[in-house]
């Protein structure tokens, strides 16, 4: 099994010149549900590269969850070795996580997880407060970012006063607003309709290749994964 | 500012709970400052009284505090006048006024009752302002005529037993500074009432002359030495003590048995109380922020993964607590000044506290540094409240809390 997980790994590393924006080699990650232990991840090796749109496709209970918190700093595996930009993962400490997360990781959830009391607005112009600049360049940079998810006119409104699809874009607008290297996106067309989702997928494929940022999606949908450059199947915590 | 805006908001997402916690720090910043502007009242009314019954410093001889006298006026003062000359050449000094305490037997001709008495200058019952209160007939003369007998004001309650009023000769009956027996007859001029039974039972004053005359001396006991500010009275002290080494000071506050034991009780009651409120303020606050913790949980696991630090997330329900303090404190401000306009206006009674026979007027002071101290500590408190509940949102996995339903 291992032999198979080493492939993907070298397949995605040899596939650019680039250093790889993320490594995994040997990851390993088991919970506990109440008494009984689960290995939600058993040995997984992968490398994703700048600018890849990367689909994660597997079953309820595979692990895929588990591997895109690891991938975005938001989980530490029990074993192997993390690389993310070229830092061992493993010897950050939890702040310096945050702020990696903070700098260059996006998130898009399948429930989208807007703050309900931010406007829209000020909902993709969270992760920019987290950081150094005026509030000039936040103005400026949520504008555009607000522009290119066709939002511009709803700023002002709150996510209660918008659709399904309109508040994925928020959350799309909200991944992307920094411009991180990489956005973990997890089922983030499981709530919408056919019409809607296929406008989610090609505006964060467009925004991707934009602004080169790697996406990591977990999905079901063909839909999406027929979009993807390569797509990941895990099962049973294994990368097949 | 950002985080001060989002945490208003958040203060606003669940508008009838934080109401119902801001009504909750209302009613018990309220009832702080109420309570303690009563007590702060009582503490400065019973000041004022101690110190214009005593003078707001004593002024002896050196032994008059600490040792009994052998016969009456052994440890009185000699030449008070000079003393008093030079006192009053201070301006912080109103006034200097002698006095001399003694005590015998008081008879209407048919029945002999035991008195305490003091010989004081008339201009004590100026100094005395509204505390002096006088149920019969009038204070002493300021010039008694040297033809008339001699005046005499009776407590109300020794009055009664007398059966004296305004107008009616007594005898005076003491032992004079030789132990021989003198007794004079005087007029009573009027009656008073101290608002202590046992006092009014006993007290009688005549002009210090008529003192002097009874106790065939021409010393007085003290010198009560009345400042312009109650303020003033340590520095006094110690500048009096100073320049004046030979003789004993005493401050009223050294004299004041009823105000420094009120104040105690006081400090007491009105202390635990406030800690009672101030506790029951801070669980409401605490218990508030738990439920949003709570119900937040999601979010907060959102705002972390965006790349909120774990203190950010504290700092943000710790200004929804300051939020929600500084409104409780703002309206038990308002709440506590209506409170006491009202007491004011109407002038409510105390009832007599024991051992006294007056009540008083409810009043509440509204003291700035009494609102200022509860404010800050409601304000801050509900702060820490919120502080410590979030502590567990915080230290969430994110993964933990991004699962939470």
């Amino acid at each position: 099994m291992a032999t198979r997980e080493f492939e993907v790994l070298d397949e995605a590393e040899a596939s650019s010149s680039a250093s790889p924006l993320l490594v995994l080699r040997n990851v390993a990650k088991s919970y506990w549900t109440g008494k009984i232990p689960v290995r939600a991840l058993r040995s997984v090796s992968l490398a994703l590269q700048p600018g890849e749109f990367v689909a994660l496709a597997g079953p309820s209970g595979s692990g895929k969850s588990t591997l895109l918190n690891i991938c975005g700093l938001l989980d530490r595996p029990d074993s192997g070795e993390h690389y993310f930009m070229q830092q061992d993962v493993g010897r950050l400490n939890d702040r310096r996580l945050t702020v990696l997360r903070r700098e260059h990781i996006g998130f898009v959830f399948q429930g989208f997880n807007l703050v309900p009391v931010m406007s829209v607005h000020d909902n993709v112009e969270f992760p920019l407060w987290l950081g150094a600049g005026s509030a000039r360049e936040r103005r400026q940079r949520v504008h555009e970012t607000l522009r290119s998810v066709g939002l511009e006119e709803l700023a002002k409104r709150r996510p209660d006063e918008l659709s399904g699809g309109q508040r994925q874009r928020v959350a799309i607008a909200r991944a992307l607003v920094k411009r991180p290297q990489l956005v973990i996106a997890d089922e983030p067309t499981a709530n919408l309709d056919t019409a809607t989702a296929n406008q989610i997928i090609d505006l964060m494929h467009e925004l991707g290749q934009r602004q080169g940022t790697t996406f990591l999606i977990a999905t079901h949908d063909v839909r999406m994964t027929s979009r993807c450059e390569r797509v990941l199947r895990i099962e049973d915590g294994e990368l097949r | 500012m950002k985080w001060l805006l989002f945490a208003a908001r958040n203060v606003l997402r669940n508008r009838r709970r934080s109401l119902v916690t801001v009504l909750i720090g209302t009613v018990g910043t309220a009832a702080i400052l109420v309570g303690g502007g009563f007590a702060l009242f009582t503490y400065q009314s019973l000041e004022e009284l101690s110190a214009r019954d005593s003078g707001h410093l004593i002024l002896a001889h050196h032994d008059y505090f600490d040792r009994e006298e052998d016969v009456p006026m052994q440890f009185g003062l000699e030449h008070f006048e000079r003393l008093r000359q030079e006192i009053e050449r201070d301006e912080r000094v109103r006034r200097a006024l002698p006095r001399l305490q003694m005590s015998g037997l008081i008879s209407n001709g048919e029945k002999s009752l035991v008195f305490i008495g003091t010989g004081i200058d008339p201009e004590e019952f100026d100094l005395k302002g509204p505390f002096l209160n006088v149920v019969a007939g009038s204070t002493l003369s300021r010039r008694p005529a040297a033809d008339q007998p001699a005046e005499v004001l009776l407590g109300r309650e020794l009055a009664k037993q007398l059966q004296a009023q305004p107008g009616t000769f007594i005898t005076l009956l003491t032992t004079t500074t030789e132990g021989s027996l003198n007794a004079l007859d005087v007029i009573v001029r009027g009656v008073i009432a101290l608002g202590v039974p046992e006092i009014d039972k006993r007290i009688v004053l005549v002009h210090l002359p008529t003192a002097q005359q009874l106790l065939a001396t021409d010393k007085v006991s003290t010198l009560s030495v009345y400042l312009r500010e109650t303020a003033m009275t340590s520095a006094m002290k110690a500048e009096l003590g100073a320049r004046l080494p030979d003789y004993a000071i005493h401050t009223w506050l050294d004299e004041a048995f009823f105000y420094v034991a009120v104040r105690e009780l006081y400090n007491r009651i009105f202390g635990l109380l406030g800690v009672i409120i101030v506790v029951i303020v801070v669980f409401a606050v605490a218990n508030t922020l738990a439920m949003a913790v709570v119900e937040r949980t999601r979010e907060i696991g959102t705002l972390r993964a965006l790349g909120t630090l774990p203190g950010q997330i504290k700092q943000s329900f710790a200004l929804e607590g300051l939020i929600i303090g500084i409104a409780s404190a703002v309206f038990g401000m308002l709440l506590a000044a209506a409170i006491s306009m009202f007491l004011l206006l109407t002038g409510f009674e105390m009832p007599p506290p024991p051992g006294r026979s007056n009540g008083y007027p409810l009043y509440v002071n509204v003291s700035a540094t009494l609102y200022a101290a509860t404010s800050l500590v409601v304000a801050l408190l509900s702060m820490l409240a919120a502080w410590w509940v979030s502590r567990r949102a915080a230290r969430q996995p994110i993964v933990e809390a991004l699962a939470h339903v």
